[in-house]
């Protein structure tokens, strides 16, 4: 574990907004802009957090906390990607919670955004199935917003500026091509195979099943660490807001455990955010391959190069149960963290 | 005019066409749509479709999900299947050239294998196809190879046995199927619909003594209602029929997804999978056609 650096302090909120507004750097996961400003981001964490609550203060509250500036949203083109991959009534925590995505909504719109919902679920070919099943529809529809389904929609190749995998480029949607600003919405979740999925990971879920498949083999055999990066790295500008209020742990990301959290998190660099989520699960980011391919070129994981804005991760910090898998293992931040067969 | 009536017009005068009601032409809905007008006898607008689907094929056989991109080539098979049932629902040989130089290609195309490894249930040596090149077989492509390769007499070639073999493979201790996995660290997987209607149809007809076929049917059976997504209804209707179950509700719930989906301003796509689960007939001839052919 790293040492806790003095930026964990606690702040107030309203120092803490103060603090994001004048440093206002506008939002961007760029490598150079990560380089240009000595490697370091801020990642918000809200506490007591509920889908019936007020979420859109909260997701408001945390944006600007992390440097986004209104007016730069006004105009602009948001598409938000929740985590749909293969949605179940039965499992409501292993996808994004429609209230989540509707907040968010709701705070680009008031910032005068055009917003658009956007996924390529990666397990089922039928999206309708998906929508219905997680609540999105419903959601959707009482929203007014409308929704991109990625999987099918027509495709623009652009190159692949992580370099970490040999695939040259990547073939996006027509909406991902046309935004201005990727919202990764994510599940807070263990993975079995890579041990966190988070932001960065999600974003698998914006190329098109029609190219990838279903699953996205493609990936798989490039390397799903090196592709991570890759995608990352090849997007326009990004942002993370994260619903970690009912979580999954163990056998993640489809038939894990419901854990309960309370937590959003939100920031504008993604390896930032998603070091800050495993540092609260429990686990040490240096350790998941893919974040630690990320970093530095895509931004910083060390605790002392991410302020932390709202909680503290370690006020909120309630280690994961991991499957009891070799490779799982070595994730922990401590030997002695939960484990579940 | 009946609903049946009224969406074969509405899917001839969106032929070909894509995914969306505003999407590119695609070729998986395109050969959908081929499918369910040449079953109906609407030749003019099936042929407008295969002849599209022609137009799309590579000099290899193969053709690519949509114009202007030429791989994957996943939907060769439904193209396969496109021709070969207007061919014989026309009983013409128009497209016999196409459909030879296609199943060709499939019969070269093969899905990557590893060996077999502890964390994963299924049968990573077994060949099937795959959705993209290069990649590991999967369960809709495999199966869409499946029902072409039958259709067109290919039923007893090693390829397809193989592939079926993977199917059964593929299903899930307690029926149903999903993209393909089984078990991942000792943990079955979930079920979905729509596979399992693709590989039931895929599978129908066969003579075999596996207790998940039953129970994949049975699964399909529980899950299908009116409210059922669109998709998902029409593969586990064709995936029921094919296996001699189709509900007695099937039109009704069939009627209830197209009023649906014209709210939504229909795509070639959904009108078409409508269409097709919609004619038992069309079910019915490729599932004898399997019959005859796929032993």
């Amino acid at each position: 574990m790293e040492p806790a650096p003095a930026q964990n302090r606690r702040f107030s909120r309203r120092s803490l907004l103060a603090a994001g507004g004048a440093a206002a750097v506008g939002v961007a996961a760029a490598p150079l802009l990560h380089e240009a400003i000595g490697g370091r981001a801020s990642v918000f964490i809200a506490r007591n957090q509920r889908y019936d609550g007020n979420l859109v203060k909260t997701i408001r509250d945390g944006l600007l906390a992390t440097g986004i500036v209104p007016a730069a949203l006004r105009g602009k083109r948001v598409l938000l990607k929740p985590n749909l991959v293969e949605p179940s009534r039965q499992i409501p925590h292993m996808t994004t919670h429609p209230a989540v995505i509707v907040a968010a909504a709701e705070v680009f719109r008031e910032w005068g955004a055009l917003v658009q919902v956007g996924e390529a679920p990666g397990h089922v070919r039928d999206t309708e199935m998906a929508l219905d099943e997680s609540g999105v529809a419903e959601a959707l529809h009482d929203g007014g917003l409308t929704f991109a389904d990625l999987n099918y929609e027509q495709v623009g190749w652009r190159r692949n500026r992580g370099k970490r995998s040999k695939l040259a480029g990547f073939f996006f949607p027509r909406s991902v091509l046309a935004a201005d600003y990727v919202v990764s919405m994510p599940k807070l979740k263990t993975h079995h195979w890579v041990g966190v999925t988070c932001s960065m990971k999600n974003f698998y879920g914006v190329l098109p099943g029609i190219k990838y498949g279903w699953p996205k083999n493609v990936l798989h055999h490039n390397g799903i660490p090196q592709t991570v990066v890759d995608i990352n790295a090849s997007l326009p500008r990004t942002l993370a807001i994260v619903d970690a209020i009912d979580c999954m742990e163990g056998d993640g990301p489809i038939l894990g455990s419901c854990k309960p959290m309370g937590l959003i998190l939100v920031g504008n660099c993604l390896p930032a955010v998603d070091a800050t989520a495993a540092r609260v699960m429990g686990l040490e980011p240096s350790r998941i391959e893919y974040l630690a391919m990320a970093s530095p070129a895509l931004g910083p994981l060390a605790e002392a190069r991410i302020e932390q804005r709202g909680e503290t991760w370690q006020s909120v910090a309630s280690p994961f149960q991991i499957l009891n898998e070799p490779h799982l293992q070595q994730l922990r931040a401590t030997p002695d963290g939960p484990l579940v067969t | 005019m009946s609903w049946q009536a009224e969406i074969l017009t509405e899917l001839a005068a969106r032929s070909p066409g894509g995914y969306e009601a505003a999407g590119p032409l695609a070729s998986e809905p395109t050969a959908l749509a081929a499918l369910a007008l040449a079953g109906a006898g609407r030749f003019a607008a099936a042929a407008r479709c295969a002849d599209w689907l022609q137009e799309l094929q590579h000099r290899d056989g193969s053709l690519g999900v949509m114009a202007g991109q030429p791989a994957p080539q996943w939907p060769t098979s439904l193209a396969i299947l496109a021709w070969h049932q207007l061919d014989r629902a026309a009983d013409a040989s128009d497209y016999s050239k196409p459909i030879a130089c296609a199943t060709k290609w499939a019969l070269d195309s093969r899905g990557t294998t590893t060996e077999r490894k502890q964390q994963i249930g299924h049968d990573t040596a077994l060949v099937g196809w795959s959705w993209a090149a290069d990649t590991h077989s999967w369960l809709e492509p495999t199966a869409f190879f499946v029902l072409a390769l039958k259709a067109v007499g290919q039923g007893e070639h090693p390829r397809t046995r193989e592939a079926m073999r993977l199917l059964f493979d593929r299903l899930l201790p307690n029926g149903g199927c999903n993209y393909g996995n089984t078990i991942v660290l000792g943990q079955p997987l979930l079920p979905h619909i729509q596979p399992t209607g693709i590989a039931m149809w895929a599978l129908g007809g066969e003579e075999v003594q596996d207790h998940r076929i039953g129970l994949s049917l049975d699964y399909l059976e529980q899950q299908l209602s009116e409210r059922t997504a669109t998709a998902s209804l029409c593969y586990g209707l064709l995936g029921l029929s094919a296996n001699c179950r189709r509900p007695r509700e099937a039109e009704s719930w069939l009627e209830a997804a197209y009023r649906r989906e014209q709210q939504r301003g229909p795509s070639c796509y959904k009108l078409a999978l409508i269409a097709l689960a919609a004619t038992p007939r069309v079910a019915r001839i490729t599932n004898d056609e399997l019959l005859t052919t796929g032993r």
